[in-house]
């Protein structure tokens, strides 16, 4: 008897076990996907308020927000809307900013997500063999006439057709505090380095520093002015291979150099971050060379409200790319796999355009993913920034093709804005050691 | 009470699958995965190509990599030696019947009850502050410069000492453990034939607490090893090479970061096995260097 006991015991703990290994999702949080065929593409569901055609579906979500931040509160609030007109019910997963370390993996395993979100180029580069071609349902939804051409066109780029709805555009330049701008006696932004350095000139003599500047980004402020004089295939083509000594990049270090040495930068820059950048809230410095998301980020941190400004990094001499500006965004995309890609796409509609796309710009703080919205006050003009932009500068894509040395790079960077360089060609001698 | 195998057998079955399945397999996958190339760690085995030694002469090629394992090099020695070194002190100090025994002992190992996240914040937004931080305080009362502690001379240092700190109340209490546990005659006999203080702990304190010491340097060497949410923390956007650990940079080949699109699923499996080749010699060194250290008291 007790052998028996022992072996119906041992055999139950061995069953939990396995039962508890199981990736099967469960009925009350994950119910399986139904067995009809994927909607067809080129169908879009016509009335969202079509009880009788989608309700009683879930499809899952997998967001790189966490649980509590403003886009969380504001999707998890559109899921409610969502359901309740569609009868939809939209299972999300707040898996915070790292879930690209998992996602890549989950994808593979085809684990049961039917809507992604994370950065558009990992979309269009690491999981594009996953991702559903949207082109025949954003048609039907005449995406293309209130999204923005540049980041739609990059993302057929990349995954060969469109993959990706921008939920979060981005814009980098040069963010300024235009009341600081007003206290120098500044009335126009500067388009080329000479008229940069005389607003750096001006700001500094009006007591207030001209550059904020977080070792964090160190690099990306660098880019900038690299893109400038040698573009950003050049950069990338330098990155992989070596020989920066004699190329423009001598140039585009001296730059900095000189800022350096002019005294540019506020006291304790390159600071850690986001001390830097969070001078501008206590009116300290005026300008920041970042993404439109600094803007949110120092308003909250320092409680103010900067009256915020942006202007494209000034064209130098002789520039290869003087026009190209830093232009990203945290998309949406479709599981290849998903069993109601129609349902999921009518979501990302909902969650990013009209009434929802609003609250998603307002509560975030972010530009509006539809141009037909309106941008918070201090984002103003951005909207038609992106409209009018043609190819986007990548996030130092140019600086971190080798990824044997990215970081190696990046703290190099860091040592020129600490002002450790005498001069540019030392600076590229140094990027040529690592080679 | 009778032995009855088949019961030992079935009881310990869930336990050894266990072991197999969540230790064994996917430590001898990594060990055959860093002989292949992998780009995704859960790449079918159809989709890996035979590499022979390439990722091995990958890693060890990499200027990345060898700074990570130069930077964890420095976090064993020094910070070892600072940390353990601090630790002892303390255990010895606590356990000497001072006043407030209780309450240094709390208080030291506090740390180590801290979210490690919330301890780096603390030594990044306010020790080390620029502008307002408690060092730079100190440093302009005496009349000094600011210091750029997160500048990226110090920042290793910077990130190593708020390490220690969080460190040294976890080898406290071991220590303590190992104090306690000598049998208090031996002092008092050495305080009889006239041994100080200092004479009792080099001839007493301190050779019963050899195996101690070696349980120690162990669980150091694999805390460094494991060595990843302070980079993280000092490295917040990301990875610099003035923080870079081997743990950062298997992350960062096998998962990709911000703005890298490559992954090296074989390359990051080469990483793990010379990490653990690591710890298993330090281990085998400690245990000839502390041979016959298990003494019974």
């Amino acid at each position: 008897m007790k052998k028996i006991l022992s072996a119906l015991l041992a055999s139950v703990m061995v069953l939990a076990m396995l039962a508890g290994c199981s990736n099967q999702p469960s009925a009350s949080s994950n119910p399986p996907a139904e067995s009809n065929p994927p909607a067809a593409a080129s169908q879009p569901a016509e009335n969202n308020n079509n009880n009788e055609s989608t309700g009683g579906k879930t499809i899952t979500m997998w967001s790189m927000w966490s649980s509590g931040e403003p886009q969380a509160n504001v999707i998890s609030a559109a899921a409610a809307a969502f359901e309740e007109q569609t009868g939809v019910k939209v299972n999300i997963e707040f898996k915070g900013r790292d879930v690209n370390k998992v996602l890549a993996a989950s994808l593979e395993a085809n684990e049961n997500i039917d809507i992604i979100e994370d950065d558009y180029k990992r979309i269009g580069t690491v999981y594009n063999k996953f991702t559903y071609d949207l082109t025949d349902m954003a048609k039907a939804a005449n995406y293309d006439s209130f999204s923005y051409a540049c980041l739609n066109n990059q993302s057929i780029k990349w995954a060969g057709y469109l993959n990706a709805i921008a939920e979060q555009p981005q814009i980098g330049g040069i963010f300024y505090d235009k009341d600081a701008f007003a206290k120098a006696e500044i009335t126009a932004e500067p388009k080329t380095w000479s008229e940069f350095l005389d607003v750096c000139q001006k700001l500094k003599d009006a007591g207030v520093a001209p550059l904020a500047q977080d070792s964090a980004y160190c690099d990306f402020a660098f880019y900038h002015t690299l893109v400038r004089y040698l573009g950003e295939e050049k950069i990338e083509e330098l990155d992989l291979n070596g020989g920066w000594s004699g190329t423009a990049a001598e140039q585009a270090a001296q730059d900095i150099i000189d800022l350096v040495k002019a005294g540019y930068f506020v006291d304790g820059a390159p600071d850690e971050f986001p001390s830097s950048e969070n001078k501008i809230g206590f009116g300290l410095a005026a300008m920041v060379i970042c993404a439109d998301y600094v803007t949110a980020e120092v308003n909250n941190n320092t409680g103010t409200q900067v009256n915020w400004g942006l202007f494209n990094y000034p064209a130098v001499d002789g520039g290869a790319d003087n026009g190209a500006a830093y232009m990203g965004a945290n998309s949406l995309a479709i599981t290849s796999y998903s069993q109601n890609p129609q349902e999921a796409f009518d979501f990302i509609m909902f969650l990013t355009t009209g009434e929802w796309g609003q609250k998603l710009a307002d509560d975030a703080h972010q530009i509006p993913a539809d141009s037909r919205n309106t941008a918070p006050a201090d984002l103003t003009g951005t909207i038609e920034t992106l409209q009018a932009a043609e190819s986007p500068m990548t996030w130092c894509a140019g600086l971190s093709a080798n990824a044997d040395i990215k970081d190696t790079i990046k703290s190099l960077c860091v040592e020129l804005f600490e002002g450790k360089y005498a001069t540019g060609a030392d600076f590229c001698a140094a990027l040529d050691a690592l080679y | 009470m009778r032995k009855n195998k088949a019961m030992i057998f079935w009881f310990c079955l869930p336990a050894l699958l266990s072991l197999v399945i969540m230790f064994v397999y996917p430590v001898c996958r990594t060990v055959v995965m860093s002989f292949f190339q992998v780009e995704s760690v859960t790449a079918t085995t159809a989709d890996w190509s035979f590499y022979g030694l390439g990722n091995y002469f990958k890693i060890f090629g990499s200027a990345s990599f060898m700074t990570s394992m130069r930077n964890m090099l420095l976090i064993w020695i020094v910070g070892g030696v600072f940390t353990l070194l601090l630790a002892m002190l303390m255990a010895v100090v606590v356990t000497s019947g001072i006043r407030g025994k209780k309450f240094f002992r709390a208080a030291i190992y506090m740390p180590n009850i801290i979210s490690a996240v919330a301890l780096a914040t603390m030594w990044i937004q306010y020790i080390f502050q620029y502008d307002y931080g408690l060092l730079n305080t100190i440093v302009q009362l005496f009349g000094g410069d600011k210091v750029k502690w997160l500048g990226t001379d110090l920042k290793f240092w910077a990130m190593t000492g708020s390490f220690i700190f969080g460190s040294v109340g976890y080898y406290m209490l071991i220590y303590i453990s190992g104090i306690e546990g000598i049998p208090q005659d031996l002092y008092e006999a050495a305080t009889i034939d006239g041994a100080g203080k200092g004479r009792q702990f080099f001839d007493i304190t301190l050779p019963l607490l050899k195996g101690v010491i070696k349980t120690s340097i162990t669980f150091w060497s694999i805390n460094t090893t494991t060595f990843f949410l302070w980079t993280k923390m000092f490295s917040p956007i990301d990875t610099e090479s003035s923080t870079i650990v081997p743990v950062i940079y298997l992350y960062d080949m096998v998962f990709g970061g911000k703005g890298i699109t490559q992954r090296d699923a074989g390359a990051g499996a080469a990483v793990g096995v010379v990490l653990t080749l690591i710890i298993i010699a330090v281990y085998l060194i400690t245990e000839r260097l502390f041979k016959g250290s298990d003494l019974e008291y």
